[in-house]
């Protein structure tokens, strides 16, 4: 490099980089109106350069990482010469204008100093409702685009500062919540005018030609350092594969295969031998598939590496089309965010075979969509969250019990919430014992959520996986545990598909009892420390039944027998990689005829 | 009101050192700076305030108030030696403490490592019963699953029980139940914490979360309180103990008793108030506060006088650079605070350069032990306090007073072989570099109470104090475009000064979730007086005299789908219905002024009203040093300084305090105190105002 640069002014427009897309993530959270925005925190904020790559990113959605690069190369290279101060970008399209899937809406505000553009403000936001086939926009069953909701392509929100109220309208006139969907707009708008005027600000203050030097450099850094980590990576090439489960009630396993080249600095990712694309809403348009093959090697790297779009250069995608990772119109996309879940937990297995002393085992497959709406007292209402939270057996350390997925840092929404401002009521929320994979460290452990619908009548739609395909163990830990939906109705219950190619009328009182996976365990069970053990016994995670079964731990008056235990170690051949689903079906068992229990509610209360 | 011969004495404990002041009126009488003894921190302030007592000649009958911030609290929490706590919730959600929000601090670390819950699953039992959201009972309270849920805690032998129902906010029926049978079978040692006594808010795990903070740290905070009044009674002193609160009041140590997660943050909080007091000398009572010492920096806003304060903050998470988009480092507190943010650099925090070469500060600190590599106490990684000497910005004989001698040379050859030899330059090319860096953090933290906030730093002075925050003021001024700083008398021991003028305060929230509408008025009106009354009431039983009593009354608002609230004042008075077009105007000019856009067409919900009471006991001035600056004078000195490639070194003349006069003196200056330095770079002027602060401005 022949520039000589001041490391101590890149650090500082670093950090000012940082802030400023932290800035528009703040103003829209706290201003956003509905729940998915708000407190599950579905979208992503991020400052570009000049050329439209990105220099910052906010501390929201890991998954939209890659989600700005094909969109602003299509924005620069149709709208560069035609940018007027003033203007904001809008676009949805997955086919044509960049975007993912029609729920994710994006504002594009470029930077203007002394007439030029010198930047961009950006932050897409997973809209409540586009319109489509059911409330929420996340049915599964979509055949095509077309039944998903409203397709923006790329065009100007405001044109030179003016309102174009012509899309506003169109918005408005065809999604079942135009009040929370047009409030959910002014503060991703807000956002963007926050994070245009620091911008103006932060390259007044060290000049345009600068600015455009340190940001350079900070693609530079990212490129190096991610560099560095791809070259601590053995070459040759690794394969993996994996599944989601698949549709209806019938379900054929999806592929997911990955051929992964290292040699030297630089890595390919091949999707070739990936399942075709599918008529439901699961095919993953675009650049999703560059985001969740960046996420792992992102991850690797570290929080400190700069979040420039440098570090994606040495990493090449190739996904065939036609494929569910490269899908053409008019497949339907609403919910494929399962896709990035699956393609992240492949590039982990590969990466699991090259560095198997770095990564952990499977988590519990991403996030859960739970989406229901219908009419109550006249008026309509949508109620959508993401739920998870499992994450695998580390090396070193136990998976985490509680704690967001990686790919998609999502929050959950409180249930006193969900009670006051929809005809729900939640009836229980929780681990459920002896799940989770056993390992030498522990795979987090599956969650319980149990909802009761109170509108006379309601459209049902989810997402779910991972009831055949579980999360793998690593290193001889065990796979994690299996999904569960079912239908409560009346005194019955019936098990729905992990991904239902219908909505489900739900009526009155009528239950839905969900089981999230359970993550996968890292490391032989019979290694696990007794103490650990023990704690995790104390503190009903696990039942004594299960300590001696599958960790050989025997615990008599509180405390661990350690000469039973290390005789009964030595006598356990290697467990059966499914002994532990067993107890976990016990476990299971009882916390529904808990949860049924829990319906039995004499008076009513409505919102 | 006070008399002026009414001594009031300030005690503000760190982790390095107990500060105690004592003020007369207006004046600070005297003060004692003794290390800290964390074994049992009131063998300091036994041996401090004697000391103090004897050396200006104080009777035990002339003390009017003692006044403490403690971190006991915090250290507590930090250290898990709270209560062993066990947490009664409904049947269906004893995992919701330990679940929390789910979300992660960082993006990109496999190696994150979720906070442990303050009370273990095994310790968290259920109880069958069920209120929906409106306060309407779903399911009755199982009595005997009650029963049998105490007893296991019985036998568990519990210290503290935190009990936390679904929408208990709404109705706290079954949550008192549950408590009197609570104190029945646990018995009266066990420290009992309610939720919907505690904070009767919506959102069950901030809710649950607070009232367990409460239980947690309940028996700790008693006992320390009865040790500290114990050693003022042996002291002869019958004057009331009060503690600051995390909001910035004081309350009655008996008081703090009943509501302990109330002083988790009353450490910080002490500067705070002191810098309120002199804001409005600085830009018209709006200011930044910026507290510097060796591990962090702590930046706050005061607006028109007033703290700013927050209830969303977590306890024990460490460093907190954003406090409301980083989620999940520590336990939910929604307890009003002072809105702090903190930040991993201070003077002993540690420079280096990473494998690609890029130069960090911070966050490790090498802390009092061993300390930055010029005080030669065995300190080895080069510091930012390092960097200063190096720069010549600090003594390079000796700081404080010459209890602490400097090691330059070492301190040069730090900064030499860990950062120079990197990132190229020479020494003071890389101190400086070490100096930008560590400024631009701190500066992050003023950002996140300015910026991240809608407000505009430009208009706001800097307030500096703490060891550090002088010589680091003006180059954070510069970062954010601010023309000016001050730094108060005494900036070392500035956080006890404060103590001495901090007034009873009451807090009450109290959820009520409603359209702000016409229909509603009435009833917000009537609750509005029921919630004054109480506040009244509670401040009359703390001593505080009925005409000195101020109310205050907020109102948590957002459009309705909202999510998250803001809070605005009601101050005006009126008929119910003009009561909520005011709260509707407020909150829509707070929306503008906070997001940058609002939409009167939209309808406004209520959430939860606030009542902020407080005796008028609280001085209006910070106390003042006896006789101003006096001093010999010295004769006069310099010594090279470097202010960045562009500058160079500069010959830089070193005063005291008094030195100064109320014409402003160009930069580049250094004024070197007992427990301070203050650093005026050239381009910057500095002048002594009326009430003795050092006044920068450019």
């Amino acid at each position: 490099m022949t520039t000589t640069h001041d490391p101590v002014t890149l650090e500082v427009i670093k950090n000012n980089l940082d802030s400023i897309a932290d800035q528009i993530a703040l103003v829209l959270m706290r201003s956003a109106y509905s729940p998915i925005v708000r407190d599950s925190l579905d979208y992503s904020t991020g400052v570009c350069d000049r050329d439209g790559r990105f220099v910052a990113q906010g501390l929201t959605t890991a998954l939209h990482l890659g989600s700005f690069p094909f969109a602003m190369a299509n924005l620069v290279t149709r709208m560069g010469a035609t940018m007027r101060p003033g203007d904001v970008y809008i676009f949805n399209d997955p086919y044509g204008s960049g975007g993912m899937h029609l729920p994710d809406i994006y504002l594009v505000k470029p930077v203007f100093i002394d007439g030029a553009v010198e930047g961009f403000a950006t932050a897409l936001v997973h809209h409540a409702d586009v319109g489509g086939i059911a409330p929420g926009a996340m049915a599964v069953y979509a055949t095509e685009i077309f039944q998903e909701g409203l397709r923006i392509p790329l065009m100007k929100l405001y044109d030179a500062g003016q309102l174009n109220e012509t899309v506003t309208d169109f918005i408005g006139a065809n999604v079942r919540i135009p009040r929370q969907v047009l409030g959910d707009l002014r503060a991703q708008l807000a956002g963007v005018n926050r994070g245009e005027q620091a911008m103006v600000e932060l390259i007044r203050q060290y000049g345009a030609e600068e600015f455009r030097t340190y940001c350079r450099l900070l693609h530079d850094a990212s490129e190096t350092g991610m560099r560095a980590v791809i070259r601590a990576i053995p070459d040759g090439e690794y394969e993996a594969e994996d599944f989601i489960d698949g549709l209806g009630p019938d379900p054929e396993p999806i592929r997911f295969k990955v051929r992964m080249t290292v040699g030297g600095d630089t890595v390919t990712l091949d999707w070739t031998g990936t399942s075709p694309q599918v008529r439901a809403a699961i095919n993953a348009p675009g650049p999703f598939v560059h985001s969740a093959s960046y996420l792992a090697f992102r991850c690797l790297a570290g929080p400190e590496l700069p979040n420039a779009q440098g570090y994606t250069l040495p990493i090449k995608v190739h996904a065939p089309a036609g494929t569910i990772v490269n899908p053409t119109l008019p497949a339907a996309a609403n919910a494929r965010g399962i896709v990035g879940f699956r393609v992240f937990d492949t590039v982990m297995q590969a990466l699991g075979k090259a560095i198997p002393d770095r990564i952990s085992a499977g988590g519990e497959g991403g996030a859960i969509n739970f989406g229901v709406g219908g009419v109550m007292d006249g008026s309509h209402y949508v109620f959508g969250e993401t739920t998870m939270g499992a994450w695998g057996g580390r090396p070193g350390l136990d998976g985490i019990d509680g704690a967001a997925n990686l790919a998609a840092n999502q929050s959950n929404q409180p249930v006193e919430l969900i009670e006051a401002q929809n005809p729900l009521r939640i009836e229980q929320y929780g681990f459920l014992e002896n799940s989770g994979g056993p390992g030498q460290h522990r795979g987090g452990m599956a969650i319980v959520r149990q909802y009761t619908f109170l509108a006379p009548s309601s459209t049902l739609t989810f997402r779910t996986d991972r009831r055949s395909h579980l999360p793998a163990g690593v290193g001889g830990g065990m796979p994690g545990t299996p999904n569960l939906n079912l239908l409560m109705r009346g005194g019955s219950q019936t098990e729905l598909p992990v991904l239902p190619m219908e909505g489900y009328e739900v009526g009155h009182r009528d239950g839905f009892f969900q089981i999230m996976p359970g993550a996968g365990g890292y490391g032989d069970p019979r290694l696990r420390e007794p103490s650990s053990v023990l704690e995790d016994l104390r503190n009903g995670k696990i039942t004594a039944d299960y300590a001696r079964e599958i960790y050989g731990v025997v615990v008599a008056a509180g405390e661990v027998d350690m000469g039973e235990t290390s005789r009964l170690r030595g006598a356990m051949s290697s467990a059966a990689s499914d002994a532990h689903l067993s107890h976990f079906r016990s476990a299971q068992a009882a916390r529904l005829a808990f949860g049924l229990a829990l319906r039995d509610t004499g008076a009513e209360a409505r919102p | 009101m006070q008399s002026d011969k009414a001594v009031r004495i300030g005690i503000d404990i760190g982790g390095t050192f107990t500060d105690i002041v004592a003020a007369s009126g207006a004046t600070i009488v005297g003060y004692e700076k003794l290390p800290s003894t964390p074994q049992d921190y009131s063998r300091a302030i036994e041996t401090g305030v004697a000391r103090l007592m004897a050396r200006c000649g104080i009777r035990p009958d002339e003390i009017a108030a003692v006044v403490h911030a403690t971190t006991v609290a915090t250290n507590a929490i930090l250290e898990g030696r709270g209560a062993r706590t066990g947490l009664l919730t409904t049947a269906g959600f004893r995992d919701v403490l330990e679940l929390q929000r789910i979300r992660i601090p960082e993006l990109y670390n496999f190696n994150y490592e979720k906070p442990k819950p303050l009370v273990p699953r095994a310790l968290r039992l259920e109880v069958r019963e069920r209120l929906a959201h409106d306060g309407s009972v779903l399911r009755p309270l199982d009595l005997e699953g009650l029963e049998t849920a105490l007893e296991r805690f019985r036998t568990e032998g519990i210290e503290a029980l935190a009990i936390s129902f679904l929408h208990a906010y709404a109705n706290p029926v079954h949550e008192e139940v549950a408590a009197a049978a609570a104190r029945r079978v646990l018995g009266p040692d066990v420290f009992l914490s309610v939720s919907s006594s505690v904070l009767p808010e919506i959102r069950e795990y901030e809710r649950t979360s607070t009232t367990v903070i409460n239980a947690y740290v309940g028996p700790t905070v008693s006992s320390y309180v009865r040790r500290i009044r114990g050693v003022l009674d042996a002291l002869g002193i019958g004057a009331p103990l009060r503690i600051m609160q995390s909001n910035g009041g004081v309350l009655n140590a008996e008081a703090v008793v009943g509501l302990p997660a109330a002083i988790v943050e009353s450490g910080p909080a002490a500067g705070v108030i002191g810098g309120a007091l002199i804001a409005r000398d600085v830009s018209g009572g709006s200011a930044i506060t910026i507290d510097m010492g060796g591990t962090t920096a702590k930046a706050s806003l005061i607006e028109n006088g007033q703290v700013t304060r927050t209830t969303e903050y977590e306890v024990g998470a460490g460093i907190n650079i954003s406090s409301m988009l980083v989620k999940g480092r520590g336990h939910a507190l929604r307890l009003p605070v002072i809105d702090i943010s903190e930040i991993g650099a201070g003077g002993g925090s540690i420079a280096r350069v990473d494998a690609a070469g890029r130069l960090h500060v911070g966050p490790h600190s090498a802390g009092a032990e061993p300390g930055p590599v010029a005080y030669g106490r065995g300190g080895e990684r080069a510091t930012l306090t390092d960097a200063m000497v190096a720069l010549g910005y600090l003594n390079d004989r000796a700081i404080a007073g010459g209890a602490v001698a400097i090691d330059r040379p070492a301190a040069e050859a730090a900064i030499r072989e860990q950062v120079a030899g990197s990132v190229g330059g020479d020494v003071r090319q890389a101190a400086h570099g070490v100096y930008l860096l560590s400024a631009s953090i701190m500066t992050r933290a003023v950002k996140a109470v300015t910026t991240l906030r809608g407000r505009d730093p430009r208009h706001f002075g800097l307030i500096a104090f703490g060891g550090n925050g002088a010589l680091m003021a003006a180059q954070i001024a510069d970062n954010m475009g601010i023309r000016r700083v001050v730094v108060p008398p005494m900036p070392g021991v500035f956080s006890a000064t404060g103590l001495t003028t901090a007034a009873v305060q009451r807090e009450i929230v109290q959820s009520h979730f409603c359209r702000l509408d016409e229909r509603s008025a009435p009833g917000i009106a009537a609750l509005v007086q029921t919630l004054s009354a109480r506040a009244r009431t509670l401040l009359l039983d703390d001593g505080c005299s009925a005409d000195g009593i101020h109310i205050a009354v907020q109102a948590d608002l957002r459009y309705a789908g909202q999510a998250y609230e803001l809070t605005v004042p009601l101050t005006g008075a009126g008929t119910p219905a003009e009561l909520c077009a005011q709260l509707s105007e407020n909150f829509h000019a707070e929306h503008e002024h906070s997001y940058g856009h609002c939409s009167r067409s939209e309808p406004i919900d209520l959430v939860n009203l606030r009542i902020v009471a407080h005796d008028d006991d609280g001085l209006a001035d910070l106390p003042q040093p006896s006789g101003g600056g006096s001093g010999e004078s010295q004769p006069a000195r310099s010594r090279d300084a470097y202010f960045g490639r562009g500058t160079g070194d500069l010959r830089t003349p070193i005063l005291r305090r008094a030195d100064l006069g109320s014409g402003p003196r160009p930069g580049p200056l250094i004024v070197e105190e007992y427990d301070a330095t203050i650093l005026i770079p050239p381009g910057w002027s500095a002048h002594l105002d009326g009430r003795g602060n050092v006044v920068l401005e450019r």
